[in-house]
């Protein structure tokens, strides 16, 4: 757009600069051209006036998924950039998955253009395996030259160790960084469930917390041989956390995500077997939700994603042990997020950060940022208004959201990607 | 100092490792070979230098140019040259090696030409039978004729390699060639670079003295000749490169990519050669760019000198 706009009267919340302050932004030409407390407004075609409100970057989420075309009554693209837009996302990245494994080369480059012609900027990483079997490698190569901003190993841990260090020696040509489940495949097959009393209770597959541990020991010392980039695909327990902070110690480049259900959901949540809360990762312990709240305050977890994941039948159609996993999760993440501000376990800006400089920073994305010069992605919050989850109010296609029915505080009220307001309820 | 200064002879009855070579060594081998090289362009190419002298071409792996040659180098200096197909005999009998090599020393052979899957097999050949040895690839450690005859093409259209920057792309891992070739070039004054995935090198690779690239088109830039190897599927064990058109994408040699090095660069390759893997089909058949024929001939001169050269020391007794 050509206008000119500007946004004063705001809480002006740049985790990238740590500054949460009065203030406001000039746009132009798509670009953030002034900010601070002395707007000029002379030379803005439009203004608005925040009335007090939180602006903040635009959210940025690395894993999400749509479903394959022409499912019916499937996520597309879309209903998925509505959902994103709503949820206040400026930037998501199509995360390779069992259902859509992105590991087809031919093609790759035509979706990637798109994917950049829609008002939402839509990323795609690529599968790192030939349909995501964890044996033979995918055309990453030719993928990264396609577009794809990283390579994703799935849902399921790459069993075979060799192959793992090839993947991590391949892809680190390219300087990308390789996602992969953190999890021991033999210790962790079949299990929906965290080992734990409530787990032995119901009597369901469960796996130990020390699988994430020992995957993230194997992986990191591969990288370190091979010189990789290896992103831990959804930390979910303390063991894991522990193994983080141990080879964070070694000279690797380490970076690691945290799903948003595991920060604000348990086990727990899980108690009624509703399908509902089948994840993958299996919701865990409360005491591990808040060794990774802490270490989302203390800047050891990069990205929050939302790990968005629509599934066929609201209800899931199975029971909890033989549900597919995942949950809609894009249109809630931010409320999600403000509700552990609102409780004290964060701070907005940490909060925050995870959703828009973190992931930036991970992949050299310009935005997730109000700085000078970046694109102008930006999100108005309402940082108190209250609203219910409902699944069928969803922008989605899908309804088999885990915080269907939840009570939230803080909700977006405009969406703005590079300058245009694409959400204004 | 030139050699005619001061007396110096060719000292070795084997040839296992390019290290085993000084660059007198290789002056001397590339004089020689100079020599076979115009006498092999002319009707009169027989010579008796290695009459009465048996020469053993014993292949434990399949080969056809570099056994044809050792074949058509040995019968062009009088020497009485016999082929054994190994995979048809002993070996596949469960003979052990050591077996197997003293039956062949008891029928009296002088030199045994040795290609072998296992590393270290032709010095091994070499302890157990006292004959003179020329390895003719060993496992992926060394293929000495063929980084002889490499850098003997490109010294008949430079002088010299001593200073030139020489690329090898490909899959250096599992390379033989691309070892012996790093050896020599290094004794010569060369600059190697190296092109390949990661996961086509060695872990050890920036130990080795040589410039390592992994984008083809960085690695090409200024380069006077470009060695392409082929990805040596035997040796392979899963998959190092998801498939060939993406490492043809990526490490493949073009006409365009080459515009990136020197004008006349020289385009090389060991062969057998994978037309559309590593190298496109019409650079391999560019006569301005292309040297691949040129190394097949200059393979049979350098290993006439090479067999000339031990068959000198045999006759004089010299030690091993």
């Amino acid at each position: 757009m050509s206008t000119t706009r500007a946004i004063i009267n705001s809480r002006l919340v740049n985790p990238a600069s740590d500054h949460d302050a009065p203030g406001g932004v000039l746009i132009e030409d798509g670009v953030i051209a002034q900010t601070g407390s002395e707007i000029d407004l002379d030379a803005a075609d439009e203004v608005i006036d925040a009335k007090g409100c939180i602006l903040a970057p635009a959210l940025i989420d690395l894993r999400c998924a749509k479903e394959a075309a022409l499912t019916p009554d499937g996520e597309t693209l879309d209903t998925l950039c509505a959902a994103a837009m709503t949820g206040g996302f400026g930037t998501i990245v199509l995360a390779p998955n069992e259902r859509d494994p992105l590991d087809k080369a031919g093609g790759f480059a035509g979706m990637s253009r798109g994917l950049a012609q829609r008002s939402v900027r839509v990323l795609s990483a690529c599968g790192a395996t030939q349909g995501l079997g964890g044996e033979q490698m995918a055309e990453i190569g030719l993928m990264v030259h396609g577009g794809a901003v990283y390579a994703g190993c799935g849902d399921a841990p790459i069993h075979d160790t060799r192959l793992m260090r090839r993947l991590l020696s391949y892809t680190s040509q390219f300087d990308i960084w390789l996602a992969s489940r953190p999890a021991d495949a033999h210790l962790s097959s079949g299990a929906v469930a965290l080992e734990s009393d409530w787990s032995a209770r119901v009597g369901i597959p469960s796996e130990p917390a020390v699988s994430e541990r020992i995957a993230i020991e194997r992986d990191a010392a591969l990288a370190e041989l091979s010189g990789g980039k290896l992103m831990i695909d959804r930390l979910s327990t303390a063991a894991g956390l522990d193994a983080l902070r141990h080879v964070r110690g070694r000279d690797l480049e380490i970076a690691a995500t945290v799903a948003v259900a595991h920060l604000t959901l348990n086990e727990v949540d899980a108690g009624g077997l509703d399908s509902a809360f089948r994840m993958d990762p299996p919701l865990r312990s409360e005491s591990d939700r808040r060794a990774l709240v802490e270490a989302v305050a203390s800047g050891e977890i990069d990205a929050i994603i939302s790990d968005h994941r629509p599934t066929p039948y609201d209800d899931k159609g199975e029971p909890f042990a033989l549900a597919i996993p995942g949950t809609l999760s894009l249109e809630t993440m931010l409320g999600a997020m403000l509700g552990l501000v609102h409780d004290g376990e964060l701070s907005l800006i940490e909060a925050l950060r995870v959703m828009t400089s973190g992931p930036a920073d991970l992949l050299g994305l310009p935005q997730g940022r109000i700085d000078i010069g970046a694109p102008a992605d930006l999100i108005l919050i309402d940082g108190d208004k209250p609203w219910v989850c409902q699944s069928e109010a969803l922008a989605s296609a899908r309804g088999n959201s885990a915080w269907s029915g939840r009570r939230f505080q803080g909700r977006v009220l405009q969406t703005i990607v590079a300058g245009d307001t694409l959400y204004n309820p | 100092m030139s050699r005619a200064e001061f007396s110096y002879d060719f000292p070795h009855r084997h040839l296992v490792s390019v290290a085993d070579l000084n660059p007198v060594d290789i002056q001397i081998i590339f004089e020689r070979a100079a020599h076979h090289l115009a006498a092999n362009r002319t009707p009169d190419k027989r010579s008796d230098v290695l009459r009465g002298l048996t020469v053993l071409n014993l292949f434990f792996e399949a080969s056809t140019r570099t056994q044809g040659s050792f074949e058509v180098a040995g019968k062009r200096l009088g020497a009485d040259v016999v082929n054994f197909a190994v995979a048809q005999s002993s070996a596949s009998k469960g003979e052990s090696l050591s077996d197997t090599a003293r039956t062949l020393a008891a029928m009296k052979p002088d030199i045994m030409v040795v290609r072998h899957s296992a590393t270290g097999a032709p010095q091994f050949l070499a302890e157990r039978t006292g004959l003179a040895v020329v390895n003719a690839g060993d496992g992926m450690h060394e293929h000495p004729t063929q980084a002889l005859l490499d850098s003997f093409t490109l010294s008949q259209r430079w002088g010299s390699v001593g200073g030139r920057r020489i690329l090898i792309v490909g899959d250096i891992l599992h390379s033989r060639v691309a070892r012996s070739n790093i050896g020599l070039l290094n004794i010569l004054g060369a600059e190697i670079r190296l092109c390949a995935p990661p996961t086509l090198l060695p872990s050890d690779v920036d130990q080795w003295g040589c410039d390592v690239f992994h984008d083809l088109d960085e690695a090409l830039k200024g380069c006077d000749a470009v060695m392409a190897l082929r990805q040596q599927r035997e040796r392979m064990s899963g998959g190092f490169v998801p498939s060939e058109r993406e490492f043809f994408h990526l490490f493949g040699l073009t006409h365009e990519r080459l515009e990136a090095a020197s004008e006349d660069v020289l385009v090389m390759h060991p062969g057998p050669m994978n037309r559309g893997v590593e190298i496109h089909t019409k650079l391999a058949d560019d006569p301005e760019k292309s040297v691949i024929l040129d190394q097949v001939e200059s393979g049979v001169a350098v290993r006439m000198a090479i067999l000339e050269l031990i068959g000198d020391n045999i006759r004089k007794g010299a030690a091993p």
